[in-house]
């Protein structure tokens, strides 16, 4: 069941956010393409090989990795393994319920893992111990705490920073086995991909929506970026139309924000 | 002179042989606190004020709703509580109303609030709402605010001493449910000291001075003591 | 492969942390901090991290589940992947299914259920690091969050684990002593009305180490109940345990 169908947003509160809107600026005082205030933890879980807790204004995600070793998939026998998670936990929202994920923790697993495989954000060929035998397996499941919009970005934060500031064992092969030794190493991380995602409400695109703005919104698209500016990862959500000229508004909205999170990101997770 | 205790779950408010009011238990000859709150012991006997806690429906409670949803007989509303209410259709169109007849949201469509009484709450279901009298039925414009609904006694004050104080200092109409919903109508910059103001009750509701410092804030004397 | 067996007590009455028999681990707890949640608390144990939330009282669903005279009490006890050791599969596992139910039984005799016909009231437990010891950390942070909810409650719920190490009574274990001591008993009390509502027992004891450990535990609940206290004094009243005087009839 799709929770933005369950949270109605009052008329009163409809009006004023599309009055403000015409005007530039959003029921929170927040300018179009400003986002929340963005806070990053990292380092809160010490049984973890990573973590980072990320607040988006009041959505709370907190990422946790996890290194395990595992056989390779056939196809690619000398590339180690990624497997990104998420859970909206029932504590997160009234209208989240507990059980098997629903179909919008799954989508925002996809999307956030997509975001960060398709950037090679890990370099998995690093991750490789013996090949088409072992090689290392990164999990990174993220638990939403706190739901007030926009749980694409606030989690890809969280999987970003948390991947950033990973340390595993190094592992070396003896007599055709693979052994962890004492020695930590960081997790091998290339680049930082940025999400940012906005919500069309009425004519107008907002970032980082919150929930009143996604209950309010009829389509929303989020575009990740690396660090060259590259378009790696998006996705469209809500069932309606967008606009080729809108999709180039997002790109670029996301690429000139993007540059400005992955500064704040990196300087987080230094 | 009345003590006012903090108590929370499970302490002895007082012993002895007392009346005393809901959320305090009697076990044998002690009064026991079943909430967080502040305690007290005086003519009235053991009460408890709690800081926390759901809105429970009480007949013939003032609430503000948000209709949420609606069927063939009426409105569903969501009053900040544990139950929906419901406004039936016949309350609003009369008893000669038929749902192919009465297309319920010309009256209020769902995202609508709505200023309305709890008619009855029985325990088998869901509290009934009605709009009749003056004053009730659709709000057409505000600042919403929510607090918790154990505050609003102390929003409201002694005979309307509070609500009235941030009214007259803030130049704005604040219409306050008793289910913990607020709705604020005035200028601007008024509707912004409202909404402190009212946070400022909401955070130090336990504090014995509260209507000097709300007073304070809005920056006047009120004259008097609080 | 043969490795010596960790000495759980040195020589000098400590343990592996410094701890003596009878010492807590560090505890912290802050209520309030969740924001969509009615009532939430947070509790830092040892190395246990642990967010307990309620949401209720609110309706019944599926509808059939609903209780005409009282409230249905839930309890959902949940460990992230990332909270032990290796990596934990998220689906739920038998042993978080019988800690939620008896975390369940532990706070319901608490809650007063009667005053919340046809609703539920849920409570959610997530731990995010877990090192011995969850299962009582989580029922003293729930029992807060019960409170901080305004559900109305006859006492708080406080719980702490007592054992065995190298057939010492000891207060608090922790996972090492846990996997690797002798005996794990955890404990949950209403600590005003003097009732236990929580007992598990693993290992094997003698009937005075039973005795020993057992009353250890409630007397390590009673000293808890004192930092949940705290905890919901700095929430409700700013953090000062105090009372006050007022003239009669002032608001």
């Amino acid at each position: 069941m799709s929770m933005k169908k369950n949270y109605v947003v009052e008329t009163i509160r409809k009006a004023q956010m599309i009055q403000l809107l015409a005007k530039g600026k959003r029921i929170d005082g927040r300018a179009l393409d400003q986002v929340r205030p963005l806070t990053i933890e990292t380092g809160l879980i010490q049984k973890a090989n990573g973590s980072a807790r990320v607040t988006l204004g009041n959505t709370q995600v907190i990422a946790g990795v996890k290194i395990a070793t595992g056989t390779p998939f056939p196809d690619t026998p000398d590339k180690g393994l990624l497997v990104v998670n998420a859970e909206i936990l029932p504590m997160a929202s009234p209208y989240a319920e507990a059980g098997p994920p629903s179909e919008e923790a799954i989508e925002l697993a996809r999307v956030v893992d997509r975001g960060v495989r398709e950037s090679e954000m890990v370099d998995l060929t690093k991750l490789c111990l013996i090949p088409a035998k072992s090689v290392v397996t990164v999990f990174v499941d993220c638990n939403v705490m706190n739901v007030d919009g926009n749980l694409f970005d606030a989690t890809s934060y969280a999987v970003v920073a948390a991947l950033r500031t990973s340390k595993m064992k190094k592992y070396v092969v003896k007599d055709e086995k693979a052994e962890a030794t004492e020695e930590w190493i960081p997790v091998p991380v290339e680049r930082t991909p940025v999400s940012v995602t906005l919500a069309r409400i009425g004519e107008r695109m907002v970032v980082d929506p919150n929930t009143e703005e996604e209950a309010s919104m009829d389509m929303r698209i989020t575009i990740t970026t690396d660090d060259e500016g590259h378009i790696c990862a998006s996705q469209k959500g809500e069932a309606s139309t967008i606009t080729p000229a809108q999709v180039l508004e997002a790109a670029d909205m996301s690429i000139r924000l993007g540059k400005q999170l992955r500064d704040q990101i990196t300087e987080a997770t230094k | 002179m009345i003590e006012r205790k903090q108590v929370i779950p499970g302490d002895v408010i007082a012993r002895g042989n007392h009346r005393y009011g809901p959320y305090v238990e009697k076990r044998g000859d002690e009064y026991i606190a079943l909430r967080v709150g502040l305690a007290e012991v005086g003519r009235d006997g053991v009460k408890l004020n709690p800081l926390t806690g759901p809105y429970i429906p009480r007949t013939e409670d003032d609430v503000i709703g948000k209709v949420v949803d609606i069927n063939g007989f009426g409105w569903v509303v969501d009053i900040n509580s544990c139950f929906d209410g419901f406004l039936p259709a016949s309350f609003v169109f009369g008893r000669e109303f038929s749902p192919s007849t009465h297309d319920l949201s010309s009256k209020f469509k769902v995202g609508d609030m709505i200023g309305a009484r709890i008619e009855s709450f029985e325990r088998s279901r869901d509290p009934q709402l009605s709009i009749r009298g003056h004053g009730y039925g659709k709000i057409d414009s505000g600042e919403i605010i929510k607090i918790s609904p154990t505050k609003v006694p102390r929003l409201i004050g002694r005979r309307g001493a509070m609500i009235n104080l941030i009214s007259e200092k803030t130049g704005c109409d604040v219409r306050v449910g008793q289910n913990g919903i607020v709705v604020v109508n005035g200028p601007p910059d008024g509707i912004v000291k409202t909404a402190i103001a009212v946070k400022m009750v909401e955070e130090e509701a336990h504090a014995a001075d509260l209507m000097a410092k709300v007073d304070a804030y809005l920056g006047g004397s009120n004259g008097g003591g609080s | 492969m043969g490795e010596a067996k960790k000495q759980l007590i040195g020589d000098d009455g400590k343990r592996l942390d410094g701890r003596k028999w009878d010492d807590l681990r560090p505890i912290g707890l802050q209520v309030g901090i969740m924001k969509n949640a009615d009532g939430s608390a947070y509790i830092e144990w040892g190395k246990n991290k642990i967010m307990a939330a309620v949401y209720g009282p609110k309706e019944v669903h599926p509808k059939h589940q609903v209780l005409p005279d009282r409230a249905l009490l839930r309890c959902r006890y949940h460990m992230a992947p990332f909270s032990v050791d290796e990596r934990k599969n998220p689906a739920p596992s038998r042993r978080e299914i019988e800690i939620s139910k008896v975390i369940r039984e532990a706070l319901e005799p608490a809650v007063i259920v009667e005053d919340y016909p046809r609703t539920a009231i849920e409570v959610w437990v997530e731990v995010l690091q877990s090192d011995g010891g969850s299962r009582c950390a989580g029922i003293t942070a729930a029992s807060l969050a019960l409170a901080d909810a305004g559900i109305n409650m006859r006492d708080m719920v406080v719980g702490c684990s007592c054992g065995l190490v190298e057939d010492t009574v000891v207060a608090d274990l922790d996972d090492t002593e846990d996997k690797e001591g002798n005996g794990d008993m955890p404990v949950a009390i209403m600590p005003n009305l003097g009732q236990v509502t929580l007992l598990q027992v693993d290992g094997i004891y003698t009937r005075e180490q039973f005795q020993k450990a057992f009353e250890l535990a409630i007397e390590k609940g009673k000293q808890i109940y004192g930092m949940q206290r705290q905890a919901l004094t700095n929430r409700f009243f700013g953090g000062e345990a105090t009372s006050s005087h007022v003239e009669e009839g002032a608001e």
